[in-house]
């Protein structure tokens, strides 16, 4: 029968459980949403993998999420009852979860790692989860053509009929090279995008497809076409597991930068877990490591990069001075109209 | 308990399987159309017909329906013309191979639909082996653009429909009465006046029951208008994806899929009442 000393020590050690496994370490799972494919290689390889090393007490699932948009879905769906503890996706969508309070603020008292950020990638997730990773949109093109792609304009030579893959909006890779045509036509894409229109349609018939299935360095790749836009990441990489089959231009118009957020779930079952991995995501090592193994620019300021991985990202600074200042939160409000445009007016001449 | 309301037990299975997994999902739907998204596509939970309102003023909407529309007529068309042929030989045959024949004949339906797809980019694509036999043949001389346009939609279309449409037109064969062709070659007739006059009037259900299935197929169809269209082709299936999965309008993509699922209703309810006036 329990007496009541034994009752009271029961009662007090299950008082002072969490606080016993936290001074043992974290443990338990969690589940990281993301890109599949080669991100979620290498992400495994240079951050995940350290992190499991220096908390061999959680596993870390990770979940490929499809799109952003898809992501931002899933968690929408179990907004009721999480799965997801953290998950990294295009800034535009995150701002959507953090809006619809799916996500967590994230404070510098229990994440320090944020004073160490970039200030544009603390502005980037605003109270709510930073920037991971920054990006750019760059043309991809097949190392064999002659004259090799110089600029953004060279798009409309006429050698490249047919043999071009765009992305067209609502994807982000259509919104971004909309600005971007607007600014080689000397314009301002906050102002109008008439320009970018006028010129696209001119573009539209050397266009192969608008909707490149399953992306467009694999197109290039299997011969179906020249030249695509892409992700400065990827296609770097991309060009090294192919020996150099493919090649990536930074346009010298300008380009624009894509932004990945990571953030944390509201309602995480393992939130202690989940928070000390966006620390470690965040901090130096990781940023360096993910960095050097994908070229994604780093965004916390302080990580010691390899020069000859940052001259291949978006932080080389001869990459910084071209790109366009976009703000993504302004296109979301455009998005459905210059969707709408890039149907009635670009694809439509493409038909 | 009466033989009929023992009868009807049998349907308490299926009838619960289409509850929770049809019923439920679509009540769902029903509720997020009334859903709203903010100016930079956060959800808003609201009861209020502003979705539908912004959906049904777009002139869009009205031409993905006509596209979806008329690329399915097009592809039921082209499938019901090679299927019916195809049937009536499987139906007629008294070969041995009969059966071997009819597997090879809905074959296609056992192969995942990209992957189909993905063979109908290497069999029609600017490398592929249509245009690769017609430059070898010095036919062309610059490939021709079959695919990531409507003509790679609607070939892939039509294949892939073609196996339940064979199917339909073998399960409607039942009427066909051969007695009834051989009392017209009997009295005369030529086998072509036959089958205009005996064969094709008694197989007209089989084909509507058919046409019908295809055409609500073709107009829920989504992977081969996604891979096959290039971004060129916009119909109510990929306006719906594009909705839900990028734009995370999921109040837009709910009324689209609703405003599908009735206009889905109506043409199945003509083509089955279609189907019964031709029984008759």
């Amino acid at each position: 029968m329990p007496t009541r000393r034994l009752i009271l020590k029961t009662g007090l050690a299950t008082i002072a459980m969490p606080a016993v496994l936290r001074a043992q370490g974290l443990s338990g799972q969690i589940t990281l949403q993301s890109y599949s494919g080669i991100f979620q290689d290498n992400y495994t390889k240079a951050v995940i993998e350290p992190f499991i090393a220096a908390n061999p007490g959680v596993k870390v699932n990770f979940v490929p999420g499809g799109t952003s948009a898809q992501m931002v879905g899933t968690i929408r769906a179990q907004k009721a009852d999480p799965q997801i503890d953290v998950s990294i996706m295009d800034v535009t969508t995150s701002s959507i979860g953090n809006l619809e309070g799916l996500f967590e603020k994230l404070t510098p008292a229990e994440f320090p790692v944020l004073d160490e950020l970039l200030p544009e990638a603390r502005k980037a997730g605003g109270e709510f989860g930073p920037a991971v990773t920054f990006d750019h949109l760059v043309l991809v093109y097949d190392a064999a053509l002659t004259p090799p792609l110089a600029k953004l304009a060279d798009l409309w030579r006429p050698d490249l009929k047919g043999q071009i893959a765009l992305s067209a909006p609502p994807n982000i890779q259509g919104l971004a090279l909309t600005a971007m045509v607007e600014k080689m036509e000397g314009g301002d894409y906050r102002k109008s995008i008439d320009a970018a229109m006028k010129k696209l349609r001119e573009l539209a018939p050397s266009v192969n497809t608008f909707e490149p299935n399953p992306d467009g360095y694999s197109l290039i790749l299997n011969g179906v076409v020249k030249v695509a836009t892409g992700w400065n990441a990827r296609s770097q990489l991309y060009g090294d597991q192919s020996n150099g089959k493919i090649r990536t231009l930074l346009p010298p118009e300008g380009s624009v930068f894509q932004i990945n957020t990571i953030n944390l779930s509201a309602g995480s079952k393992n939130r202690a877990a989940a928070a000390a991995f966006v620390r470690h995501a965040l901090s130096q090592p990781a940023q360096k490591a993910f960095t050097e193994r994908m070229f994604y620019a780093p965004t916390n300021a302080k990580a010691q990069i390899d020069a000859k991985a940052v001259a291949r990202t978006a932080a080389a600074p001869e990459s910084r001075s071209t790109m366009i200042p976009l703000d993504w939160n302004d296109i979301l409000k455009v998005r459905d109209q210059w969707n709408n445009r890039w149907r009635r007016e670009v694809i439509a001449a493409a038909r | 308990m009466s033989a009929t309301r023992r009868l009807r037990l049998l349907l308490v299975p299926a009838g619960l399987f289409v509850l929770a997994i049809y019923a439920w999902p679509t009540l769902l739907l029903l509720r997020n159309a009334f859903n709203e998204v903010g100016p930079t596509g956060a959800l808003v939970a609201a009861w209020s017909l502003k979705t539908a309102a912004d959906t049904f003023a777009d002139g869009f909407t009205f031409e993905l329906t006509w596209n979806s529309i008329w690329l399915s007529l097009v592809a039921t068309a082209i499938a019901l013309a090679l299927a019916y042929p195809l049937s009536l030989f499987l139906f007629r045959t008294t070969s041995r191979w009969r059966g071997v024949l009819a597997v090879i004949a809905i074959l296609p339906m056992l192969i995942s639909g990209v992957v189909r797809v993905f063979g109908w980019l290497a069999i029609l694509g600017d490398r592929g082996l249509v245009n690769g036999l017609l430059q070898w043949l010095g036919l062309i001389s610059a490939p021709l653009k079959l695919v990531f346009n409507w003509t790679g939609v609607t070939i892939g279309l039509a294949e892939s429909i073609m196996p339940y449409m064979i199917l339909a037109l073998l399960a409607g064969f039942g009427q066909l009465d051969r007695t009834l062709e051989e009392a017209s070659r009997s009295l005369g007739a030529s086998p072509f006046r036959t089958f205009l006059r005996v064969t094709l009037p008694l197989s007209l259900p089989a084909i509507v029951l058919a046409a019908g299935l295809g055409f609500v197929l073709s107009m829920s169809a989504y992977i081969t208008p996604k891979l096959l269209g290039g971004g060129r082709v916009f119909v109510l299936a990929t306006e719906i994806f594009e909705q839900a999965t990028t734009n995370t309008n999921w109040p837009a993509a709910a009324v689209l899929a609703l405003y599908t699922l009735v206009l889905l209703l109506v043409l199945l309810a003509f083509s089955n009442l279609l189907a019964r006036r031709l029984r008759r």
